[in-house]
């Protein structure tokens, strides 16, 4: 399992693929859900920024986590510099232990994001408590378990497009 | 090519860490800028404006889903539901003819006393295009902005009571605060009592502060606006309370509510229009007059 990953031969990702891949999570951003389940949904760009970060750390690194957290400030109407402070945080985490991150399989994977999720959330939760804002409860951490158990999942329809089909 | 293992064989750009550094301390100047000086009003307007279009395309799939599911409701529903409408304007009828003649009655009155009456005018319909997904932050967003003339510090109801207050508006959008905010405020009375009072959102709730721990006030007691501040019109639904309790050795009750409209759960919203103008405030009384300059001299010397 560990090993079928490097070895398989992928065809270079394009920039467009990820802009493309951004765009679709802020729409999701944006949906107007019921309002419950915003509860257990996870931060869909989050997770793309930890899996582009993994993955091309070339392409999305600290600069870029930082301008997407920008956007889906405006996005999802919170403060300015709230995601765009965590994004940057986590995007640094992966970037100094990044040669190791791919070389993970999955469920390792899964782990390492479900922890840069939580950090993610300790971040934003921390800037709302020192702003004084009340403590929403401990369902607010409950988004990145959801992230992480979608993560597999994630990686895999990501690679779907950079395949050679010659099975 | 680049590949995902590709080695970096020159330093290109900053090192990580002060790539970090770097990005912290702006994302922290932000921070403050925007939430203790709120420098950042006219980028957010800028960019609410480029995101309009992907927020009005999300909505679209949606409200089409809604139209069609519309299209598709069963005889027997429309039946039920038209005799249910029914039945219910009877009743509203009833209380209407009894309105109607208590409102003369009460005009009259308000004539005979000189005072003037402040006429209900119909407000905008808006739309609740999102909710932040950030759980802290209690505001919706609607689809009118300046271009349907909204100001911030309007009220803003659904069908059952009050749901909160315009504070941003934008070129095409609005943002409305809801109560439950925390730092929102409504002046409110009780309606059993008719004893006044201030209502406080803490974030996910509402809550009476600094009401003595004697006063008069039981779960089921039913809020309304006072209308003494000028912005809510009198009589709009608030909250209900649902708990009090009196600890004993604090000078203050502790009054829960729960918030009447659908605070989380409404698709359509009013925007209510700006009240006719207050009467100004009475003229601050007359300092008293200061002994003599004179006077003053002539003690000191």
């Amino acid at each position: 399992m560990s090993y079928d990953r490097p070895q398989e031969l992928l065809k270079p990702v394009k920039r467009r693929f990820i802009t493309l891949t951004f765009a679709l999570a802020l729409m999701m951003e944006l949906l107007p859900l019921p309002v419950g389940s915003t509860r257990w949904l996870p931060d869909f760009v989050g997770l793309l920024i930890l899996y582009w970060a993994i993955n091309q750390p070339r392409r999305i690194g600290i600069g870029m986590g930082f301008l997407i957290g920008l956007i889906v400030d405006v996005s999802t109407n919170s403060l300015f510099g709230q995601h765009a402070l965590a994004y940057s945080v986590t995007t640094y985490l992966v970037m100094l232990r990044q040669r190791q991150l791919v070389m993970f399989n999955l469920g390792q994977q899964a782990l390492v994001v479900l922890t840069l999720m939580l950090a993610n959330q300790l971040i934003m939760a921390l800037i709302r408590l020192a702003l004084g804002s009340a403590f929403v409860g401990a369902g607010y951490f409950l988004p990145p378990l959801m992230g992480a158990l979608l993560w597999p999942l994630l990686t895999k329809l990501l690679l779907l497009p950079y395949r050679h089909h010659t099975l | 090519m680049n590949f995902a293992n590709t080695p970096r064989f020159s330093n290109q750009g900053l090192r990580p860490g002060s790539q970090l550094l770097l990005c912290t301390l702006t994302s922290l100047a932000l921070l403050v800028g925007d939430s203790q000086f709120g420098l950042m009003d006219r980028t957010r307007d800028a960019l609410s404006v480029v995101l309009y279009p992907i927020q009005r395309a999300v909505n679209m799939p949606m409200a089409a889903a809604a139209h069609i599911g519309e299209f598709f409701i069963t005889q027997t529903a429309l039946k039920q539901e038209n005799a249910e409408l029914r039945s219910r304007e009877l009743a509203q009828s009833a209380r209407l003819a009894r309105l109607t003649s208590l409102e003369q009655e009460v005009q009259q009155l308000k004539a005979l006393n000189g005072l003037r009456t402040n006429n209900l005018q119909a407000g905008q319909l808006g739309e609740v295009l999102y909710t932040a997904r950030d759980p802290f932050s209690y505001k919706i967003i609607i689809d009118k902005g300046l271009d349907a003339k909204l100001a911030a510090g309007l009220p803003v109801v659904d069908e059952r009571g009050l749901l909160g207050q315009v504070t941003r508006v934008q070129p095409l959008t609005a943002e409305v605060t809801l109560i439950i905010d925390k730092n929102q405020m409504v002046p409110v009375v009780n309606q059993r009592t008719g004893q006044r009072s201030l209502l406080y959102g803490y974030g996910g709730g509402v809550e009476v502060r600094y009401l003595p721990a004697a006063a008069d006030i039981q779960p089921g007691d039913l809020l309304v606006t006072s209308g003494i501040d000028g912005l809510y019109s009198e009589g709009i639904p608030v909250a209900r309370v649902t708990r009090v309790d009196r600890p004993a050795g604090a000078s203050f009750a502790r009054v829960l509510c729960q918030s009447i409209a659908g605070v989380q759960s409404s698709r359509y919203v009013l925007v209510l229009p700006p009240r006719a103008a207050m009467p100004p405030r009475p003229a601050p009384a007359p300092q008293p007059a200061k002994p003599k300059k004179k006077k003053d001299t002539e003690d000191e010397g």
